[in-house]
């Protein structure tokens, strides 16, 4: 390699010093100490495994996405894109005796292909958890540690945008559509483009499909919602979304929720409540999850859970324009250079013994 | 960002079209501003313009620089950008075509096809979808002279009248899709400024329908109407 190639960039590859640096540390650290006080236990992840792993965790990235490569006895092995797989697997193989519910946590690269295109902006370092068991207070836990984490880096103004991956389908099962017509009318309410619905369908899309884009907003969407709710599938949802919204109301938080039930946020594994947080002055989402409760079944132990993630490059966008007095170091105090080192060096061991910051000049 | 919502409009062809429309709903574009050819415009009541590139639209609404944006359903998916299009504005109608040499019958049993485009993202996954090799050569402009210079076999572009084709030897192949004006809206800002984005939805959709409205009378030539209203005007039919 000459040594000008040496220097590019390969697209996605990220390098990060000075006060950037201390600012995701930071952010980081305060995430962890939250998860941590609700007695999410860390699990460090392997950076790689089985590409099997990945592709049936499915949903997450698509294959194109992850960076795969061979190993020494020929299998092939794919650099992590997501955590969910990778806590699934072991919570499916090493943990399979631990009784419910199991609390994880995680930080770390994900390591994505990421095709150059305007707009995007990068989410390659991810803290997340995840909760394994079932249940209200499962999911009621998890949107409580999500704000307090965000909370806890200054994003105070975050929202949490809710919803349920069974509302949708439910409403869809009721249209009898074939699987990639129902894969394209999921893209289009996601796009909520009410034109590429006419198109799919070739008519006049069904007054409900046109109706649920429109239940969003406050907790009020969920009566007339539950007026279309007419399979078992939506109405088990609305439970759901009704009951969430109530603890909310009691515990006082409940303006930190907005409801979204015409589209299924985030992945296709997602069988039960999604969620996406925002917070003013970025254009893309903070971080999501959901309730996952078939996944870590693909991995041979059948055991529900729900997590979320946040990228730890949208926050640190975002707390930096915040200006946070928080992540900011002390600054060192100086050691002047002396003709004898020891008699310098003595006095910077003295006073990092005494927990000083300090700097040799 | 925080104060109000800015708009990202496109100064290209439906510029004026837009500003109509937008203006007939409480949205006023400063003519001054524009006159004076400034890019960043702001009417004193929260609301805001970027006067961008029309390809520029999507990745200004994208990133969330602009709340939202009117563009061209063919520029959006040649963006392929994430995000929502709550609103068809119904104008700028325009459709996506291949075009081929009038003479050239055998076009699709060529063994590789090479397309020109302005458009080579829409250009590569239609020919893919279908299962036909190609060769997509991205231009910036003047699409239609790529066949008749022998730089491709076929173009695909967007046309209104059909008459650039015409003049070029042109026939249209097949049609991908129409085209017409969309609001879009960043998925952040539909959740953040909720109330805000929904008025503006709801302030552009009674515009559009009373356009609508407006034109299937004039098309029936029902005299006993009222007479349209100078904000609404628009040539009729004029695409296709």
């Amino acid at each position: 390699m000459t040594v000008s190639s040496i220097l590019q960039i390969p697209h996605g590859a990220q390098c990060f010093y000075g006060e950037a640096a201390g600012l995701r540390r930071a952010i980081e650290h305060r995430v962890g100490e939250v998860f941590a006080g609700w007695s999410y236990e860390e699990i460090l992840l392997p950076l790689f495994d089985h590409y099997d792993v990945f592709a049936r965790g499915g949903g997450l990235t698509s294959s194109e996405r992850i960076f795969r490569f061979i190993g020494r006895q020929g299998e092939v092995l794919a650099l992590r894109p997501d955590f969910t797989a990778l806590v699934a697997k072991i919570v499916a193989s090493r943990m399979q005796d631990r009784p419910g519910p199991i609390r994880l946590f995680y930080s770390g690269e994900v390591l994505r292909y990421q095709p150059p295109q305007a707009g995007r902006q990068e989410d390659l370092f991810q803290i997340g958890l995840e909760h394994i068991g079932r249940g209200l207070y499962a999911d009621l836990e998890i949107l409580l540690i999500a704000l307090e984490a965000l909370d806890a880096v200054g994003v105070a103004d975050a929202v949490l945008t809710v919803g349920h991956a069974g509302f949708v389908q439910g409403i869809l099962d009721s249209l009898d559509v074939a699987d990639d017509e129902r894969r394209a009318l999921l893209e289009a309410l996601r796009g909520r483009d009410r034109l590429r619905l006419r198109q799919i369908l070739k008519r006049e899309p069904p007054a409900a499909l046109i109706q649920i884009m429109e239940l969003f907003g406050g907790a009020e969407v969920l009566e007339p919602a539950r007026r279309m709710a007419d399979r078992p599938g939506s109405r088990e949802a609305l439970d759901c979304l009704e009951a969430l919204s109530a603890e909310f109301q009691a515990i006082g938080v409940g303006g930190k929720l907005q409801f979204d039930l015409g589209e299924v946020l985030g992945f296709e594994y997602y069988t039960g409540l999604v969620f996406e947080i925002h917070a003013p002055g970025l254009g893309q989402a903070l971080g999501g999850g959901g309730r996952y409760d078939s996944l870590i079944g693909k991995f041979g132990a059948d055991r529900p859970a729900v997590g979320f993630s946040l990228s730890l490059d949208r926050l640190a966008r975002v707390v930096s324009t915040r200006e946070p007095d928080w992540t900011r170091r002390q600054s060192p105090l100086r050691v002047a250079k002396q003709k004898k080192p020891a008699a310098a060096l003595q006095e910077a061991l003295e006073l990092r013994r005494q927990g000083r910051r300090i700097r040799i000049e | 960002m925080s104060a109000g919502i800015t708009l990202a409009i496109p100064t290209g062809r439906i510029f004026a079209e837009t500003a109509q429309i937008l203006g007939s709903a409480g949205w006023v574009v400063p003519r001054d501003g524009v006159v004076a050819r400034k890019l960043l415009l702001s009417n004193g009541r929260r609301q805001s313009f970027i006067l961008a590139k029309d390809r520029d639209v999507p990745t200004y609404v994208e990133h969330g620089v602009a709340d939202a944006g009117i563009v061209g359903a063919d520029v959006i998916a040649e963006a392929n950008a994430d995000v929502y299009q709550p609103l068809d504005l119904k104008i700028g109608r325009c459709l996506m075509v291949v075009a081929r040499r009038e003479k050239d019958h055998a076009l699709m049993a060529k063994p590789v096809i090479r397309v020109a485009s302005k458009y080579p993202r829409v250009a590569q996954s239609h020919f893919h979808a279908c299962g036909i090799p190609v060769e997509v050569i991205p231009l910036a402009g003047s699409v239609e002279l790529a066949p008749a210079l022998g730089l491709a076999d076929c173009i695909v572009d967007v046309v209104q009248t059909g008459q650039t084709l015409r003049a070029n030897g042109l026939v249209v192949e097949q049609v991908l899709f129409e085209s017409t004006a969309r609001l879009i809206a960043n998925r952040a800002a539909f959740r953040l400024k909720a109330r805000e984005l929904g008025a503006l939805v709801a302030a552009l959709e009674g515009v559009v329908a009373s356009m609508a409205t407006e034109q299937e009378v004039r098309l029936r030539g029902d005299t006993s109407a009222d007479p349209p209203k100078p904000a609404g005007r628009r040539r009729g039919g004029e695409a296709k």
